[in-house]
């Protein structure tokens, strides 16, 4: 990375936890004090990890489909697990199964990889070169992981790669 | 004096408390450690996310509501992200998922 880059980015990485941080607090003047420390610790970890590869660009269209699909997914996702929780004779029926990728390596591969994690029934367990090991609740289930990158694809305003 | 908006507040702090308890409940119930992974991120993440909500009704202002919700964000994102470091040890550790019989 260039030296230029370096301090741009550690200029914008501090002004972002610096407004975490007083958003969380309510800019309460003593939080400061914890607030220092911890922006500091966090902006060394975040500098110590590779950059991301390119910069974020997120389409508003794209958000704003997918806004109402994740909290709709997620209380489905809440309510399923829930009701398998509480079933006596506890229906679970596991697997781990492999999924290839289609979003191209970054920022949006990662937002997948936690958004999996949320939605009904899949757990986002491994991730190598190009396959997502996904392990299922209920191997019956449809796990919808096609639609999701679809709208993951949606969300960044990229296109998905074509299938080896 | 409750208001509709407080009568609202309350039914979600309700609507809350079953997905809690059943984050608890799988944890304790369900066979290994990737099922208890899935009841614990899914479950106590729509519990939080109810509170939550319950909370921005009662927010004084939109700064409130701001924070509120990046509250939850934050615990989202640090649930999903924690739940797939500890499969992946997990995984790489050796531990077979539990199958049906």
């Amino acid at each position: 990375m260039q030296r230029g880059d370096m301090w741009r980015r550690t200029a914008q990485l501090l002004a972002a936890y610096l407004l975490l941080w007083w958003l969380l607090t309510g800019g309460d003047r003593h939080s400061w004090l914890v607030g220092g420390v911890t922006v500091g610790l966090a902006l060394a970890v975040a500098l110590s990890l590779p950059a991301p590869a390119a910069a974020l660009r997120i389409s508003p269209v794209g958000l704003l489909l997918f806004i109402p699909y994740f909290l709709w997914q997620s209380l489905r996702g809440g309510i399923d697990v829930a009701r398998r929780a509480y079933t006596p004779r506890l229906p679970l029926d596991p697997a781990l199964i492999h999924y290839p990728l289609r979003l191209p390596p970054g920022s949006a591969r990662i937002f997948l990889l936690n958004t999996v994690s949320l939605l009904p029934g899949t757990l986002s367990a491994d991730v190598s070169a190009d396959t997502l090991c996904v392990h299922l609740l209920d191997k019956q289930r449809d796990p919808e992981l096609t639609q999701l990158e679809q709208r993951v694809a949606g969300l960044f305003a990229i296109s998905l790669q074509e299938r080896p | 004096m409750m208001s509709l908006i407080d009568l609202f507040s309350g039914a979600l702090i309700l609507a809350s408390l079953p997905f809690f308890v059943a984050g608890t409940l799988g944890l304790l119930r369900f066979p290994d450690l990737y099922c208890r992974l899935h009841a614990l991120t899914k479950a106590d993440n729509l519990g939080l996310g109810l509170v939550v909500l319950a909370l921005m009704l009662q927010a004084q202002s939109w700064l409130q509501v701001l924070r509120l919700l990046l509250i939850w964000l934050l615990v989202l994102i640090a649930g999903a992200t924690v739940a797939h470091l500890i499969a992946r040890k997990a995984l790489a550790a050796g531990h077979r998922p539990w199958r049906r019989p």
